[in-house]
């Protein structure tokens, strides 16, 4: 018993005070929680895409809309189609120094059948892809049939569905992992049943020929070699093959990962705002606070209660409201962050993948903690300056 | 008794948050085409929603003799609006459409909201009455 | 039983010639158990400051205070809190309610701070013998200044000090109030053994009191009263 129940008392009896203080430590916690698990996101985003993108050089057509297109797709999971010849392939492989070449090709579908969207399907070569095969992999370790495709997890269709693409059916075998990038709205199946697809398209008036009678693909994927220069054998391919460009991957995304740096470093900023004034608006409201009731303060002193018995009251007051606080916080950010991932993924049109349970949940502890930490500062602070005067100065003010 | 005015209040900026939103900036899209979805539905059935809500909450406001008892009332009333998007009637089926982005997650929060202030709302008029 | 030694206390204020001003200057006194101490002098005589003082409230410039043997300022301030908790009633000037505690608890709250569930009986029976029994759960925001005042009173008394220190404890109420405070007090004097000191410029209160002294500018000057 003893006075373990007066700080309880005390806030529950006084609610608008209450309120107006765990309020001012749940935005504290919301603004710290909500920004974190945003640039947590990004930057899971952003390593997830790296790992589905794991080749040195992509090959693609010369066009200029073909790299702007390229990468939408893989950021933002619009449809786009490119080819070149599908000889391209055998020269990039005859280059010195690459290991491994894998084509691609992609086809984008007239409509899903439900909802306005347009797919993008893309054709892999299992025997020699090193970016897409293992995340299928994951899911289904057979390797795709004649016809099967696997899908992306944001696409509506599921495993063992039928999926009709330019009235062809083709069969869903596999659901997979999401990545937080446009691949999660894409379809893929092997270079075969593309082969059809892409013949079935052009029955339907969409034309990908380059060249009447040759095959097509629309990227290559180039592994170099160990101990070869990536440099050198990007502007090899670029000087001798005609009409494409060698790119390197990780130019191709260093303005996004300068973007998501950029992000990250706003977000720091504000979060270190919000911290800065919600500490300062602390500090101020617990001083007045206790200013307010220096007489009542006074009084438990005069009652027997000691100085450390009196920051113990306060400090259990300051310590309730921000785990009040911090808790609310944290519910709310979660409220306003996880329903709307999708949502934030598109309006971004960055990689976006939420991080493990693991992470999250290290990530609100330490919010909760870290509010905690401020609002007890706060309290401590506030509680110092009280126990500097003695209660009998403090009784006689205005009696 | 007096303070029960706040989930009240609470409960009517909720509801017409929702109703306006339905048709404005949480509203769902129209195809292309011009025609609509499923969606434009439910969003036409969260605005009778929100809009009964809001109604409630003027007559809790207005009626204090009657507060507990409509507090009760906007508990299914909320309850029927968590559940209308996507579970009641169905939504675009590719979550990257506006409606599952947007729509549904928050009209859920929102109506989720209402219903814990009218959960409130009724224990605080009940004690009150007392 | 409570002795003030050579007891002062100096402010610095800044004005006039001098910054140094004595509010309360090299007082002797002392309290007896079964005694009535009637303090009395002009507002601004450091009535206040003395009892104050003697309460362990406010540390003295110059000069010590000794319950029995101890001296107070001496004692570590735990040690001092919980001395003012056991022996100590204090009625001090204005409010002093704990405006989140009912009447009641108010009253319990000593008790409680020394880890004691308090009595609740006891509690009841000094708000009745003040009565404000009726106003047992009521919050102090809801009192009266004589209703709180009776309160504080209460609250004095029913923590069952061996030392009850009131200032202006009547200053509130009306003359029947009055009336029951002082000889409520006097008897917790003359049959409880309490020793009581009573600040107070209310004449009322002189025919209450076994000793009486005044103050004049923080010298006390002795008035020695058959009661």
């Amino acid at each position: 018993m003893g006075t373990s129940r007066l700080p309880i008392k005390n806030l529950l009896r006084k609610p608008g005070r209450t309120a107006a203080l765990v309020l001012l430590t749940a935005l504290l916690a919301a603004s710290v929680f909500g920004g974190s698990v945003v640039v947590g996101s990004l930057r899971s985003g952003l390593q997830s895409l790296e790992a589905r993108l794991g080749a040195d050089i992509i090959v693609m057509p010369a066009e200029a809309e073909s790299k702007v297109s390229f990468k939408n797709m893989l950021l933002q999971g619009t449809t786009g189609a490119f080819y070149m010849d599908a000889a391209v392939l055998d020269e990039v492989r005859a280059a010195q120094g690459v290991q491994i070449a894998a084509p691609q090709t992609f086809l984008a579908s007239l409509k899903a059948d439900c909802c306005a969207i347009k797919v993008q399907i893309i054709g892999i070569d299992p025997d020699v892809d090193f970016t897409v095969k293992p995340w299928i992999d994951e899911r289904y370790a057979q390797g795709l049939g004649d016809m099967e495709v696997a899908v992306g997890c944001k696409v509506t269709a599921g495993v063992g569905e039928t999926l009709k693409i330019y009235e062809q059916y083709t069969r869903v075998v596999a659901k997979l992992a999401e990545t937080g990038t446009g691949l999660d709205t894409a379809v893929y199946c092997n270079m075969d049943t593309m082969q059809k697809l892409l013949a079935a398209a052009e029955a339907k008036g969409v034309s990908h020929k380059i060249s009447s009678g040759s095959d097509v693909i629309s990227a290559v994927y180039v592994k170099v070699k160990d101990g070869a220069d990536v440099a050198q054998v990007n502007s090899w391919l670029n000087g001798h093959i005609r009409k494409v460009t060698a790119v390197r991957a990780r130019s191709m995304f260093t303005d996004v990962s300068d973007s998501l740096s950029g992000i990250a470093r706003a977000a720091r900023a504000l979060i270190g705002a919000v911290w800065a004034l919600a500490l300062v608006i602390l500090l101020v409201a617990f001083a007045m606070m206790i200013h307010e009731r220096r007489r009542e303060f006074a009084v438990l002193r005069l009652l027997g209660v000691s100085r450390r018995g009196l920051r113990a009251e306060i400090l259990a007051e300051t310590a309730l409201c921000g785990l009040a606080g911090a808790l609310l916080g944290v519910g709310v950010a979660a409220l306003g962050v996880f329903p709307f991932t999708t949502l934030i993924e598109t309006k971004l049109g960055l990689p976006y993948l939420t991080p493990d349970a693991g992470t999250l949940l290290a990530l609100a502890g330490g919010t909760v903690l870290a509010t905690l930490l401020v609002g007890l500062l706060a309290g401590a602070w506030a509680a110092a300056r009280l126990s500097r005067t003695d209660p009998g100065a403090t009784l006689r003010e205005g009696a | 008794m007096k303070k029960s005015i706040i989930p009240a209040v609470v409960i009517l900026i909720l509801s017409l948050i929702i109703a306006v939103g339905s048709q404005t900036f949480l509203g769902a899209c129209v195809h292309d085409d011009g025609s609509f979805g499923a969606c434009h539905w439910a969003c036409r059935a969260i605005l009778g929603e929100g809009g009964l809500l809001a109604v409630l909450a003027l007559m809790a406001l207005a009626l204090k003799r009657e507060r507990a008892g409509l507090f009760i009332a906007m508990i299914p009333a909320s309850a029927l609006g968590l559940l209308t998007p996507g579970t009641l009637i169905a939504l675009c089926k590719m979550p990257t459409m506006r409606c599952r982005m947007l729509t549904q997650p928050a009209t859920m929060i929102l109506f989720g909201a209402a219903l814990l202030a009218a959960l409130v709302g009724w224990l605080m008029s009940r004690r009150g009455e007392k | 039983m409570l002795r003030a030694e050579n007891l002062s206390m100096r402010y610095f204020r800044r004005t006039g010639q001098a910054n140094l001003f004595y509010a309360v200057k090299d007082v002797d006194l002392e309290l007896c158990p079964g005694e009535v101490a009637l303090l009395t002098g002009r507002s601004g005589s450091g009535k206040t400051t003395l009892l104050h003082m003697l309460a362990g409230l406010l540390t003295p410039s110059e000069g010590k205070v000794w319950l029995e043997d101890t001296d107070l300022y001496a004692l570590p301030d735990a040690d001092l809190s919980r001395l003012r908790n056991r022996r100590f009633g204090v009625i001090p000037q204005g409010r002093s309610a704990v405006d989140t505690l009912t009447v009641l608890e108010n009253v319990l709250l000593p008790q409680q701070l020394r880890g004691e569930k308090g009595d609740v009986e006891n509690a009841l029976r000094w708000l009745d013998a003040l009565g404000i029994a009726n106003l047992r759960d009521a919050r102090p925001a809801e009192l009266s200044g004589g209703e709180l005042r009776r309160m504080a009173i209460a609250r004095a008394l029913a923590g069952n000090p061996d030392i009850l220190l009131a200032d202006e404890p009547t200053g509130d109420l009306d003359d029947e109030n009055t009336a029951a405070v002082l000889s409520l007090l006097r008897k917790s004097a003359v049959e409880e053994g309490k020793a009581v000191l009573l600040v107070t410029h209310d004449s009322e209160a002189l025919p209450y009191g076994t000793r009486i002294y005044r103050m004049e500018s923080g010298f006390l000057r002795g008035e020695d009263a058959d009661g």
